[in-house]
């Protein structure tokens, strides 16, 4: 196996161990640390008091607008 | 979480207070990162039509070397492949990350250096290609020079992200989350790896083609998909106000991404000289992938039903679920190809080509313009000057996109089918393309017409001349008394 064999051989096999060494270790901190306990709290872990669950955050210039001039009446 | 009824007006305050200042913190290097990819969207779209004309009308564009069909397409990969969509998902990486984690984003200057290590590779590469230099191995092209601002400026935005998630004060790892950091760890491995192995230390015979499609089509993979999947999950239950249908469902998606896409690039060597059982457990690899497909699709229809008239008021809202569904598609369609059968037809004609477009423009560039539509008015302040451009975008890049994936799907099928007849002359294959080669071009002029509305509004935007957004909370407006109410969220 001459130096460039070996640098291929040691870069394949180096990124097997390493891709798959840090999807196991990923998995294992986060069964660990609790993440995958708690689905719901999960999933509601985006919204806040700001921006509550039951209220949209978007929509077109033109609606902004025709809100705000309803508002204004 | 807090019911919406015993939220009080301190409450909302302080919250919206701590959001402010994290979009604060990541103003500059995500607006940054936003016009540099508008800004290569631009420039792959030129090239494009150049390339897409010469397809049909060959004597375009002859008189300079540089604007040869082989340069230009290289240029225009480049342009939009690693210009924009790298770009753009860098931005959404920094911002998604910076929300989720709930915290502010320190010395941004050092992720606006990285974005401009990466902006300096982009010019010596689309220029290097352009002028003779570049590699002509698919998403590989840059010239050998390129590699290191690349690596640089990627490892800087990836350990940004990673150091932004270690600080994080939100104990809960979100999905997208999962999606972001899994993307900051595989590309710079991926990349690093592939340029090592075909342009610096160049390996021997077949391992070539070999590395180079598991590196191009985890570009794809695990790089591109994670994020626009990250920004879907965060964004479809933000702006419809309802959390995801099944977290559960979302985990397992991301978890099998993880696991079976990374096996699935050798099925672009169907047909080649590489070993059987390469190609074999590719095909099971991009089979296994209607898991986390399914997964997906499964979650965002969900949580998505009864809020679909929503589409009608949210341009972010829009471009997402589009982008969403067209992931199913794409990726539906994209297990079927990987069939041994399936290739032998679709396998080096236009087929391929419409599908690749689907999914990195009706999937993935559609679902970053829904992020940027969301994104920026929160970073700027101002709102988007005119509904009437967001239209006239969606528009143009929806009925674009179509056009360019029916076209080349039905004529690149043909194409397959007619090559592989012996009795058929080649030139009767290329007269008969002509036509489906000519709608590729009107496609693409509309698709173009959509990025220079979106550039307009994004300058008019950072100009300061849509309207300046209300004081309080940061959602970018009420639901207006006409739109029916938000559906109460369904148990997982």
């Amino acid at each position: 196996m001459n130096p460039t064999e070996f640098a291929i051989f040691l870069t394949i096999f180096g990124s097997i161990v390493l891709f798959g060494g840090a999807a196991a270790l990923a998995l294992g901190w986060a069964f660990r640390g609790g993440q995958f306990e708690n689905f719901e709290r999960g999933a509601r872990s985006i919204f806040g008091p700001d921006e509550p669950i039951g209220e949209s955050t978007d929509a077109f210039p033109a609606f902004v607008r025709q809100n705000r001039s309803e508002a204004a009446l | 979480m807090l019911p919406l009824a015993a939220i009080t007006p301190q409450q909302r305050e302080e919250a919206a207070r701590e959001r402010r200042a994290i979009d604060a913190s990541c103003r500059v290097p995500v607006l940054y990162f936003c016009v540099s990819a508008v800004f290569w969207l631009l420039i792959g779209s030129a090239l494009a039509f150049i390339a897409s004309v010469k397809l049909h009308s060959p004597y375009f564009l002859t008189g300079s070397p540089e604007l040869t069909f082989g340069r230009v397409r290289m240029a225009h990969l480049q342009a939009v492949g690693l210009g924009w969509s790298a770009l753009s998902l860098m931005a959404a990486s920094i911002w998604l990350m910076c929300r989720l984690s709930r915290v502010e984003l320190i010395y941004p200057r050092l992720v606006v250096f990285g974005g401009t290590l990466w902006n300096i590779g982009m010019i010596l590469d689309v220029v290097g290609i352009l002028r003779g230099d570049g590699l002509s191995i698919e998403w590989l092209d840059a010239p050998r020079y390129v590699p290191p601002f690349f690596i640089a400026g990627l490892g800087i935005v990836s350990a940004w992200t990673v150091a932004t998630f270690r600080r994080r004060r939100e104990p809960h790892v979100y999905v997208s989350q999962w999606y972001i950091l899994a993307a900051m760890f595989w590309l710079p491995w991926l990349y690093t790896v592939a340029v090592t192995m075909i342009v610096w230390l160049p390996a021997v015979g077949v391992v070539q083609p070999v590395v180079n499609w598991w590196f191009g089509h985890n570009y794809l993979g695990l790089w591109m998909t994670p994020v626009a999947l990250a920004s879907a999950y965060y964004l479809i239950p933000k702006i419809i106000g309802r959390p995801v249908h099944s977290y559960y469902l979302s985990i397992i998606g991301f978890w099998s991404l993880a696991l079976f896409y990374s096996w699935a690039g050798m099925h672009h060597l169907i047909g080649g000289p590489v070993p059987a059982w390469l190609v074999t457990a590719s095909t099971v690899g991009s089979m296994m992938m209607f898991i986390p497909v399914i997964a997906v699709a499964i979650n965002h229809h969900m949580t998505m039903l009864g809020s679909f008239h929503r589409l009608k008021y949210s341009p972010a809202l829009r471009f997402t679920v589009f982008g969403s569904i067209t992931y199913t598609a794409v990726s539906f369609q994209g297990s079927i190809e990987a069939l041994r059968d399936f290739s032998e037809v679709a396998h080096f004609t236009h087929y391929t080509v419409a599908h690749a477009h689907l999914g990195a423009y009706g999937f993935f560039t559609m679902i970053m313009f829904g992020l940027m539509y969301y994104m920026i008015p929160r970073l700027t302040g101002r709102e988007w000057a005119s509904s009437g451009l967001i239209r006239l975008h969606f528009w143009c890049s929806a009925i674009g996109i179509t056009i360019y994936f029916v076209a080349l799907s039905i004529g690149g099928w043909w194409q397959g089918r007619m090559l592989n007849n012996p009795n058929t002359g080649f030139d009767r294959i290329i007269t008969y393309l002509l036509p489906y080669l000519a709608l590729r071009s009107v496609a693409g002029v509309l698709m173009t017409v959509g990025h220079l509305a979106f550039a307009t509004l994004l300058t008019a935007n950072l100009l300061g001349w849509g309207q300046r957004r209300l004081g309080g909370p940061t959602y970018f407006a009420e639901p207006t008394r006409n739109i029916p109410p938000i559906a109460p969220p369904r148990e997982a």
